[in-house]
Formats: structure tokens, sequence, C-alpha cells
């Protein structure tokens, strides 16, 4: 089954314009990079005031920077796949791989959990006022899965099949 | 020159960083340097957008707490580059590496210049001068380049 996927994925066009191209597979990583900066400035902010730092700023407010951690995301959700679409065989029997799949479906989970029951709450905390239990143990999640997506994401070469 | 690099990389440590099978030897320096990274350029990135103005509901004076934060990356990858460089110094001979640093001190630089420019006054401004936006155009651009010639390095040496 893996093997199947492996051969289609690599008699793709866009797998061997990732794998021929001296200057493709560079690129994706810089912006790869980009994007993970992005994401730690705008969720990392996000986090933070949720799990009362920043307390000054209303969490109505701090709300607008999470557009910038979705930017991030979206950034490496689509280089990522041009990673693994390049070069399936580096990931699909690498340990880190899974577990960076792992912490990142964590992370998807918990924003899409706490946005749906804690949304509306969000608007009502002004600045200078203390978040709920809740919205500290969602920012707690939020921070430590994104750090274990950024690890696994840099020990893909180590735990696993090293390129 | 030469020769001290050589006797860098001979060293027991240096061997150690480079070849030593445990995590805690290069694959742990290198998701510090890639965490403070993110801490960094991340932290620098909020201010400066919210400088240039986007996000305008945050106010511009609680983020000079950022600062502090953008510090904490800067040194923890001034330490850990230093183990990178120990781990293979060979790579500090390249051109590409030499322009890494010379875009890292315009970075840092330039957060200097935005702390006293925004927030030196005593009294934080919501709307930034055009010269402070400036600043912050030109810091957002630096740490794209940043990452750029530290992604190449890992092509070219």
């Amino acid at each position: 089954m893996t093997r199947a996927i492996v051969v289609y994925l690599k008699s793709t066009a866009i797998s061997h314009a990732m794998s021929m191209s001296p200057f493709l597979w560079p690129i994706c990583e810089m912006l790869h990079f980009i994007g993970l900066a992005l994401l730690i400035g705008g969720a990392g902010l996000m986090d933070l005031r949720l799990m009362g730092a920043f307390k000054s700023i209303p969490v109505s407010a701090v709300m607008q920077v999470r557009k910038w951690a979705a930017l991030g995301v979206a950034i490496n959700v689509v280089t990522g796949t041009l990673f693994f679409v390049g070069a399936p065989d580096q990931y699909i029997n690498n340990p880190a791989w899974y577990g960076k799949l792992l912490f990142l479906l964590v992370a998807m989970i918990n924003v899409a959990v706490f946005e749906t029951t804690q949304g509306k709450k969000m608007l009502n905390v002004a600045g200078g006022e203390d978040t709920p239990v809740s919205f500290k143990v969602a920012g707690a999640v939020s921070m430590g899965s994104w750090f274990l997506v950024l690890y696994f994401g840099r020990m893909l070469p180590f735990l696993g099949n090293a390129f | 020159m030469t020769e001290l690099l050589a006797s860098i990389e001979a060293s027991p440590f240096s061997t150690w960083l480079r070849e030593s099978p445990s995590v805690w030897a290069y694959p742990t320096v290198l998701t510090l340097h890639t965490l403070g990274l993110g801490v960094l350029v991340g932290a620098n990135w909020m201010v400066d957008l919210r400088v240039l103005g986007f996000a305008r509901a945050i106010p511009l004076g609680v983020l000079a707490r950022a600062f502090p934060i953008m510090w904490a990356g800067f040194w923890l990858n001034a330490a850990t580059g230093a183990l990178l460089f120990v781990a293979d110094p060979t790579k500090a001979t390249t051109t590409i590496f030499m322009w890494k640093l010379a875009i890292i001190a315009v970075g840092v630089a330039l957060i200097l210049l935005l702390k006293s420019k925004a927030y030196g006054r005593g009294v934080e401004m919501d709307r930034a001068t055009a010269g402070v936006k400036a600043i912050a155009a030109l810091s957002l651009a630096a740490w794209i380049a940043a990452i750029a010639t530290g992604r190449w390095m890992a092509y070219v040496a």
C-alpha cells in the first residue's frame, strides 16, 4: 500500500520538479522557515495571552494576530506537501514524520475545539482581565503541540532515514 | 585562520557535537537554533506588522514587552550558533555565512532602532511615524533575507 503511494507520487510532474530542480527544494525550505516564524509569532502571542500573559491587551484585540499564524500554517502545509510529494520515501517510513503529523493534528483539533466552544467567550475578556482555566489549558496545549511539531520536523533526518 | 579552524574541528568537543549519535549533540543544538529563530523573528515580525498598521486593536505600547522575548531568542541563537560553528567551522569560510552574519547584524541594529524610535520617548504613539514604519519594513525584509541565507548554507557548504 505505502509502496504504491510512493511509486505513484514519484511518477508525478511535481515530484520530478522537486527532485530535479536545484532551486525548488531550497526555496520551499526558506518558505517553510518563514512560515514557521509567522506561526510562532502569531500563535505564540495568542497562546501567551490565553495563558494569562500580556493581560493589558483585550483577548478580542490579540485575536487579530491569528491570521498571521494561519498564514504561517498555510505556507507550511503547502511547502510540506511539496516535500512529501518530492521525496515520499524519506517520510513514509520515518517515525519523526508520524510524530510531526500527530502533533499537527493535536494542534489543529485544539484550535477547532477551542474556537467552537469558547470562541464567543474570547470577545468578553477585556484588557487587564485574567483568562478562565479553559483558555489557559488551550493556550498551553497549543504551545506544547506546536513545539513538538517543530521538534519532530527538525528530527526528520536524525530519528528516521537521513537525507 | 585555516589552522585555527582545523584545530577547532579536531577538538574532542567539536567531534562529539558533530559525530555523537546522542540526540543531545547536533540534533538538540539544531532544534534549539530553529526554536530561537522562530521566537526572535516571530516576536519581531508581530511588532513590525503592528507598526505597519495591521492588528490596530493591539495597543502599540504593550508590545514593548515583546522585546525581551526577541532578546531571549537572539541569545539562544547566538549560543547555539556558536556551538554549530564549533561543530563545523569550515562552514564559516563560506561567503554565504558572511552574508548571513552581516544580515543578522542589520536585523539586530533594526531591533535597537525600532525600540528607541517607537518606544524611546516614554509615551508610545498608537500611530507610528513614516520613519518608524520604514524601520519595521526593513526589519521584516532583513529577517526574510537572514532565513534565506541560513537555509541556503545547507546546500552550498
